[in-house]
């Protein structure tokens, strides 16, 4: 318990750490955020009398430091600010995100795991056959594919070909699986790869060997005990790909119009929102954190062990 | 060995079997063909329903100036503009101006009622004007909604009788219904307005559709409203989809999950032109409100010299460009002024390349020069503003100008620009309404808003002069004068270069009928189901 807390600890100055650079990134950049607010039409060409006063309404005329200080007062309090553009809550706007990113997430996480360990267990099981050869250049090839690339191809096919699967969108079950594959198809590729080079390493190790000579079934001892012992590296990847997409995936997003977190982020990037990307980075360093100490977890409760505080072969 | 698993034939039979399984469940559920009258996001199907899309959302919500876009005929203005650009009666069916010009006297159109019962008249027309004064300067995607750029000198907006009001202004306003043009007279129902002048729920305009739903960045789903005082909207439910991407929009056209597309930017001509390949589709285009330059940094060498400005100018094919990149849907242009605006002036486009030579030689003489030109990263999305950078950077080479391209993003871009840490910059304009003056001013004046932010660094004393003159200017035929020389002058100066102006495109399936492109939007209310 202590341990967990100890983490949580931990990561409060890691959230101010990125919180400032984000914001040092930010204000370094170029672009004005209250040019850009007046300008959000295209048309209009603001004075700079008007630009002063936008300025001026934003509290962009204070110091960085006294800016940043204020900033990190309120979200103390819970109050991520307000965007400059929208005038809308900027937790409430991430908040109204969350469900769609996590929706979309969640399933590309099914899929790569639910694909990628047991393709991986099959090509560890048919080592050197045709089926791991096939399913290895498979792996590559996915690993190697570029998500737009891929998404654009599986549009063409399924929505304009086949037409089973609508373009975009987002509401249904049917509008997450093509956003779901496109992010879990590179995933799902490195879990196969892991989850066969991790079976075969530990297939001959002495608890592998006792308990073929205890008689146990083959698939028992694959699943009972290699996989379990397979498992580290795995939920290592898993826990980190999660932390990622989590934070939203901004090309996927765009191309299959889903109104998650990630275009969010990217729109207030261009615009120079700095509430906007302030919230959004201190948003996935939350789920960052959240996930490393889920990972840190799961370690404990796949190798009892390290609670007595053993270390990993 | 790991072999030995090999022979567990009913294991593996198992594992390969549930693999199969979850693969199947996983990509190729049994989704039913997506339609296009079907309702895809909120999955309830409504056969009248027509699906359309957009590249941004049209509806921004309670805290936009406007919740919708004009193009979906939510609400309605006093005054609109005709296909010509001219000011046009809508909400005020008719109007005087005083002998001073400093008076306005409105008249509104009878029996008509907002979309949540209450009526149109004086008073409704007076509270949207105190929440104009209340909001304004208001930001939107749209326009800026500002009382002060929009009725300069409004003093006061009084009531004469229950269907007509007069504003009254400090000094003459000879051009107000130019101004007062679609998003600068918007009129919602005096309830739609919570204290801090923002809309307390959906938007209660008089158009011919209601907004009845809306989920921001997926879809506005519009009604007819039955009360509508005009021609009823022929649609009966019309959903507008958001669909940044164009190459997705492209696919959800042809795979007949949306039947059209609508806004800025609506098709790419590169992607109508893929389009039209299938008889199934149509393409719909007219003039547009939006110009396209080059603009020169007329602050330092090489483009403070107006010759190598014109040398440029001169340089450019521009009915070559707007055929080969465009498809010849825009119109070459070496005018300033946008080609909707009433007092736009025909100039044909001025393509002397020998001629362009000599003049850079004048200027650079044997040496080459090394210029930056910046593009924008929106405009790479929107036009092909990548290609037509290559093309200049080929073309201007026999100028002695060798280009280094840098694309930048928005906000980067306007900061180079009003930096004047570039030589050439891609650029558009919009025109805010048939008045030319703002524009004008904003670019023309020696201390115009965009001559200095876009470091033009131009300067000319009888455009000053004449600039100040219009001012006080109440004939309209002397003003059409001013502006003519304006043109004549900004033509040859070429503070800004102009290259053309663009096309309203959109593209349709010929399952729909009635759904025409206009100069800013669509015949939305017209759109129907072809029988």
């Amino acid at each position: 318990m202590m341990y967990f807390l100890r983490r949580i600890a931990a990561a409060i100055p890691v959230m101010m750490g990125i919180s400032l650079i984000a914001f040092a990134l930010s204000a370094a950049s170029p672009g004005d955020p209250a040019v850009e607010a007046l300008t959000l039409n295209g048309v209009n060409e603001p004075t700079q009398s008007e630009i002063d006063a936008k300025r001026a309404e934003l509290g962009l005329n204070d110091p960085m430091a006294v800016q940043y200080v204020h900033w990190l007062w309120r979200a103390c309090h819970g109050d991520l600010g307000t965007s400059y553009m929208t005038k809308e809550s900027v937790s409430g706007e991430l908040l109204r995100r969350l469900p769609v990113t996590l929706s979309v997430s969640g399933m590309a996480l099914i899929i790569a795991v639910g694909t990628g360990i047991p393709l991986g267990m099959l090509m560890a099981l048919m080592k050197n056959t045709a089926v791991d050869h096939t399913a290895r250049i498979a792996a590559l090839s996915l690993v190697s594919i570029p998500g737009f690339w891929l998404a654009i191809l599986m549009i063409a096919v399924f929505s304009e070909k086949l037409h089973w699967l609508p373009t975009s969108g987002y509401g249904t079950i049917k509008h997450l699986i093509m956003p779901a594959i496109v992010l879990a198809a590179g995933t799902s590729a490195v879990l196969m790869r892991l989850t066969r080079a991790a079976l075969l390493e530990v297939w001959n190790q002495a608890y592998i060997v006792t308990a073929k000579a205890k008689g146990l079934r083959d698939i028992r001892i694959l699943l009972i005990h290699a996989l379990r012992n397979a498992m580290i590296p795995l939920i290592t990847v898993i826990g980190s790909y999660f932390g990622a997409i989590l934070g939203g995936s901004v090309i996927v997003e765009v191309i299959f119009a889903i109104p998650g977190i990630g275009r969010f982020a990217m729109d207030g990037i261009f615009r120079r929102d700095y509430p906007v990307i302030q919230g959004y980075v201190v948003f996935t360093g939350l789920v960052y954190v959240a996930f490393n100490v889920l990972v840190d977890f799961s370690y404990l409760v796949i190798h009892p062990q390290l609670r007595l505080g053993g270390k990993l072969q | 060995m790991l072999y030995s698993f090999t022979r567990n034939k009913i294991t593996l039979q198992l594992v390969v079997l549930a693999l199969c399984l979850l693969l199947a469940i996983v990509g190729c559920s049994p989704a039913a063909q997506p339609q296009a009258n079907s309702s895809p996001a909120s999955g309830s199907a409504h056969p009248e329903e027509v699906v359309l899309a957009a590249p941004r959302d049209l509806a921004p919500g309670p805290q936009d100036a406007y919740y919708t876009s004009t193009i979906l005929y939510v609400w309605e203005p006093l005054i609109t503009a005709s296909e010509d650009g001219q000011p046009a009666p809508k909400l005020a069916k008719s109007w005087t101006m005083s002998q001073d010009g400093k008076e306005w006297t409105f008249q509104l159109r009878e029996n008509v009622k907002f979309h949540d019962g209450e009526k149109l008249n004086a008073d409704a027309v007076i509270a949207n004007f105190n929440r104009y004064k209340q909001v304004s300067p208001k930001s939107s995607p749209f326009y800026t909604l500002d009382i002060k750029s929009s009725y300069p000198g409004l003093k006061d907006v009084v009531k004469i009788d229950d269907m007509s009001f007069k504003l009254v202004f400090d000094n003459p306003q000879p051009t107000l219904l130019y101004s007062m043009v679609n998003f600068s007279s918007p009129i919602y129902s005096p309830k739609n307005f919570n204290e801090k002048g923002d809309f307390n729920g959906l938007p209660q305009g008089t158009g011919p559709f209601k907004l009845v739903e809306h989920q921001k960045d997926q879809y506005a789903l519009l009604e007819a409203f039955d009360g509508y005082y005009g021609e009823k909207a022929a649609a009966k439910r019309i959903r507008v989809r958001v669909i940044p991407d164009p190459d997705t929009r492209l696919a959800a056209l042809k795979s007949g999950e949306i039947m059209g597309v609508m806004d800025l930017g609506a098709i790419p001509p590169t992607l109508a032109k893929e389009l039209l390949k299938d008889s199934q589709f149509e393409v719909s285009a007219t003039k547009s409100t939006i110009s396209h330059y080059l603009h020169p940094n007329g602050k330092k060498a090489p483009f403070d010299n107006p010759k190598l400005r014109q040398a440029v100018s001169m340089m450019i094919d521009r009915q070559q460009l707007v055929k080969e990149l465009y498809l010849g849907y825009p119109t070459a242009t070496v005018n300033f002024l946008n080609n909707t605006s009433p007092f736009y002036k025909d100039m044909k486009p001025d393509y002397r390349p020998e001629e362009a030579k000599k003049l850079a030689v004048e200027v650079l003489g044997s040496q080459r020069k090394s210029i930056d030109l910046i593009v924008p990263t929106y405009g790479l999305d929107r036009y092909p503003y990548k290609a037509q950078a290559e093309l200049f950077q080929s073309v201007l080479k026999d100028l002695q100008l060798d280009v280094n391209i840098r694309i930048l993003d928005g906000a980067a871009f306007k900061e180079a620009q009003s930096k004047g840490d570039y030589d050439l910059a891609l650029a558009t304009q919009g025109l805010p309404n048939g008045d030319p003056y703002t524009l004008f001013t904003n670019y023309l004046s020696s201390t115009g808003s965009s001559n200095k932010s876009y470091s033009l660094g131009y300067k000319n004393d009888r455009v000053d002069q004449l600039l100040n003159q219009v001012k006080t200017t109440l004939s309209m035929d002397e003003r059409k004068n001013i502006y003519n020389e304006l043109q004549t002058i900004a033509a040859s100066d070429l503070p800004t270069i102009p290259l053309f102006n663009d096309a309203s495109l959109i593209a349709y399936n010929k399952k729909i009928t009635g759904y025409k492109a206009t100069i800013y939007g669509t015949t939305l209310p017209e759109l129907k189901w072809a029988s």
